[in-house]
């Protein structure tokens, strides 16, 4: 090829770049909006992050699928733009030196709901969207992996802008409920599901959740929060990645070792605080009520992330040589110092576990995770059972997903039932909207109305 | 702000408008273009040049010349129909307006605005009298601002006349809506009583105009449609305005008229182009065929809907803060809603302008370079908007 083709087709592919490279730039101008700590640049960030996913969607083989798939993404986007417009509002009422007491009460609360709606939407908390991480992403090569992205914006989100949502204490306890409620869902889908990357990208959103509850009680400070959530949700989601490239993660029994101990004590770090918090923390903070489905979440979670994780076989006739400590170990590695870093620095800064019951926030992760590792540990004294273990296993399995789909189906009626009855709500006004002649009807009833409102004001 | 400023503003904006009808009735067959509608061009222009000393007075004149200039040609039955529609409604609303008007006289004694207020103070009249006359002679106003139930007429009018009649006229009507019930509220707060209840009844007429004309948006699929709403939505921020008592003083007035000619005709040339919604969103990528003229009309388009950054997001802005100081926001909450239906609308708008790869055999439509022409001067000029706003070169 000539030089000038050379050059020619590397302005084409300037000027029209592929939908892979358009929703890559979006999405990383997206992601690195949403980190901003203004509402509008948040705002700006999910519209990129939809658009990035409805350029990808667009571009897909399975277009008319992917497509209304991700439509879903505008809604959170939505919602901050709702809260960024109301941060506008207070700021130009504040600069003309008048904010009534009710206004302020309204864009405070506007704000509080822009912010929550986002951030739960994205973390499948909202029962519009939620099976979500079922599903592959639009983009072919790393379809499975661009799910986990969401739950990760949402957790940002609510850690970034948490002084907005947790003002509104009515705002910030449905928050707290809300999530937990998904906190169980994600990990009975986690257990539920056979694929790992499947099971993982639930485990993921699992993570997010759990670290934004810790962001809601504020108990810890928020680089702690931050932190903790880096290392449990950071790490599987590198995890994920690893799997989409030849399973590179679970090849090696040294690497396969170091990322269940580090997926595993990240856990143990993110839960311990929290669980200690809802079970026995400060009056007003604490309540042991939600700290039940909450351990049973952690418990159950920590069980999958040990058990589901096992080691793959190598079957490539010719290993390619890699450098003797990969980047996945060091991923690792990492994940596995950041979160009992974290819990010192929490401690540092005055976070102290109730003393001795503090000790049984620690158990769900530990205890769960222990026994998980001990049964894949001692697989010859259970192999007369086996075939009795892999039944029963089928059936807790089967009864998890049991429980998720029932608990989707009531929600989806739910919705569907509000959608149909603002839709009887709004089909009069439509018919009468449709025809030349109705036009004129419409015209006469407001007229009407207007005859009718003024003896009521006389 | 002193007027000749205003008048500049405004007559720029007007001249602009102008000059895109113009281009676009080039593209008109050669009998229907001609010194007749280059006329109604520009004396509806005139009308927005001269808003910020504009009279009520105007008001049957810039319907007569609408609904005349619908009327004249035979074989557009669209325009027809319109005619009859805006002649209906307007002519019945007119009349309404004009008895009510009347009433106030007789009881008053005097045709003058101001001079009502101070008759009324006294307390002589009885009150059903002009409890009854005042909010009739503002139901023109209301109707001309597009606000629901009266939302029909601006999209029937972007969906059915002509590309360079329909925004010059629905923008001079709703200016004119807007400049009626200005004068006819003029210092209304000298009677208490009588400014209770304009306020009111407005409050209520802001409410149902941005809570239908958001309903509306969500059903609609016609891009003309739309955005014949989303003007109804800029006509139902001058009730809310005038609704939280701060009235539309000239300065708001001339950036809203300004902004409405300006963004009507960019997004409604660009509309004619636009691809009817789909499920799978498929559509003739117009944006990819001519990326800056379609981002030019898009940047109009999200001007209307208050999209943060554009002009039109200062006069979204400027009614929430006018509705906050009131005391009582509660009218936020449907400003708010129509905000975000207007928004999500916008987005979808440029997704479906972008469009999704169809059938091997679909065709892009070529815009025509008149219909570019007009697109791009209309772009520029909320550009200039824009741009003297964010030199702070205006005072709002």
């Amino acid at each position: 090829m000539r030089m000038i083709d050379r050059v020619r087709a590397g302005v084409q592919t300037l000027l029209h770049p592929d939908a892979r490279v358009v929703g890559g730039l979006l999405c990383v101008a997206g992601l690195a909006l949403v980190w901003l700590p203004h509402l509008w640049t948040g705002a700006l960030g999910l519209e990129l992050l939809a658009a990035a996913f409805w350029a990808w969607a667009r571009a897909a083989q399975d277009r008319a699928e992917q497509l209304p798939r991700w439509t879903w993404l505008r809604r959170p986007a939505l919602a901050l733009w709702l809260a960024a417009a109301a941060q506008a509002a207070q700021a130009e009422a504040v600069s003309h030196g008048a904010l009534p007491a009710r206004l302020a009460v309204l864009l405070v609360w506007a704000q509080a709901l822009g912010v929550v709606w986002a951030g739960l939407e994205l973390l499948a908390a909202l029962p519009l969207a939620r099976p979500f991480s079922d599903r592959s992403g639009p983009l072919l090569a790393v379809g499975p992996w661009l799910p986990a992205l969401l739950p990760s914006t949402g957790f940002v989100l609510l850690w970034r802008h948490v002084e907005h949502w947790t003002a509104v204490p009515e705002v910030r306890r449905v928050a707290l409920i809300l999530l937990i409620v998904t906190a169980v869902l994600a990990t009975l889908r986690a257990f539920g599901r056979g694929r790992w990357v499947a099971s993982l990208r639930w485990l993921i959103v699992a993570d997010c959740v759990l670290a934004s509850m810790l962001v809601a009680l504020a108990v810890v400070p928020q680089e702690v929060s931050l932190m903790l959530w880096l290392a449990a949700c950071g790490g599987r989601v590198a995890l994920l990645a690893g799997e989409l490239r030849a399973m590179a993660p679970r090849r090696m029994a040294a690497s396969h070792l170091v990322w269940r101990l580090s997926g595993w004590i990240s856990s143990i770090c993110l839960s311990a605080p929290l669980l200690a918090t809802l079970g026995f923390g400060p009056p007003g903070i604490s309540s042991p009520w939600a700290a039940v489905p909450t351990a049973f979440a952690v418990a159950l979670g920590a069980w999958v992330a040990i058990r589901r994780m096992v080691e793959a076989p190598e079957r490539r006739a010719m290993v390619r040589r890699e450098s003797a400590v990969s980047l996945s170990l060091v991923i690792a590695a990492l994940t596995l110092a950041t979160g009992p870093t974290a819990l010192v620095m929490a401690w540092w800064a005055g976070f102290e576990f109730p003393w001795p019951l503090g000790l049984v926030a620690w158990l769900p992760a530990v205890g769960s995770g222990a026994i998980a590792w001990w049964l894949e540990r001692h697989p010859i004294s259970l192999s007369k059972a086996s075939a009795e273990m892999a039944r029963q296993r089928e059936v807790a399995r089967g009864l998890a997903t049991v429980v998720f789909r029932a608990f989707m189906a009531v929600e989806r009626r739910v919705v569907a039932l509000l959608i149909r009855l603002g839709r009887g709500l709004l089909a009069p006004s439509r018919d009468l909207h449709t025809g030349d002649a109705q036009e004129y009807l419409l015209f006469l009833i407001g007229l009407s109305a207007v005859a009718l409102f003024l003896p009521l004001l006389r | 702000m002193n007027a000749s400023f205003a008048l500049l503003i405004a007559s720029s904006a007007a001249f602009a408008a102008l000059l895109s009808g113009l281009l676009m009735l080039r593209l008109e067959q050669p009998g229907r273009a001609g010194i007749g509608p280059a006329g109604t061009l520009i004396a509806l222009a005139a009308g927005i040049g001269l808003a910020p000393g504009a009279s009520p007075s105007w008001t049957p004149l810039v319907v007569g010349v609408v609904v005349a200039a619908l009327a004249r040609d035979g074989d557009e039955l669209l325009h027809g129909e319109c005619a009859l529609k805006l002649l209906w409604v307007m002519g019945s609303a007119l009349a309404l307006s004009w008895a009510g008007i009347e009433l106030l006289s007789l009881a008053t004694g005097t045709p003058y605005v101001r001079e009502q207020w101070a008759v009324l103070s006294l307390g002589l009249e009885p009150t059903f009298l002009w409890s009854t006359a005042l909010p009739l002679s503002l139901l023109i106003g209301v109707v001309l601002l597009g606000g629901a139930p009266f939302h029909f007429w601006l999209a029937d009018v972007f969906q059915g006349v002509r590309p360079w009649l329909a925004p010059l006229a629905a923008a001079t009507l709703q200016i004119s809506g807007a400049v009626w019930l200005a004068a006819r509220l003029d210092d209304v707060d000298q009677f208490p009583p009588g400014a209770r209840l304009a306020w009111g009844l407005l409050r209520i007429a802001a409410w149902v105009a941005f809570v239908a004309g958001a309903a509306t948006l969500m059903a609609q699929r016609r891009p003309e449609r739309r955005v014949g709403t989303l003007a109804s939505l800029n006509g139902a921020l001058v009730l809310a305005l005038i609704a939280s008592g701060h009235g539309p003083d000239m300065r708001w007035l001339v950036h809203w008229a300004s902004h409405l000619a300006l963004a009507l005709t960019g997004a409604s040339t660009l509309a004619r182009f636009l691809p009817v919604s789909t499920p799978a969103g498929l559509g003739a990528p117009i944006l990819r065929r001519h990326p800056w003229i379609t981002l030019a009309g898009l940047f109009s388009l999200f001007s209307l809907a208050g999209v943060p950054g554009t002009p039109g997001a200062r006069v979204w802005l400027e009614v929430a803060r006018a509705l906050g100081s009131t005391g009582r926001p509660d009218l936020l909450i449907p400003l708010g809603f129509a905000w975000l239906i207007g928004l999500w609308k916008s987005v979808e708008q440029l997704r479906e302008a972008f469009g999704a790869p169809g059938p091997a055999r679909s065709t892009v439509r070529p815009v025509p370079a008149a219909a570019r022409g007009s697109i791009a001067i209309a772009g520029l000029g909320l550009l200039g908007l824009a741009g003297l706003g964010w030199a702070r070169l205006l005072p709002w």
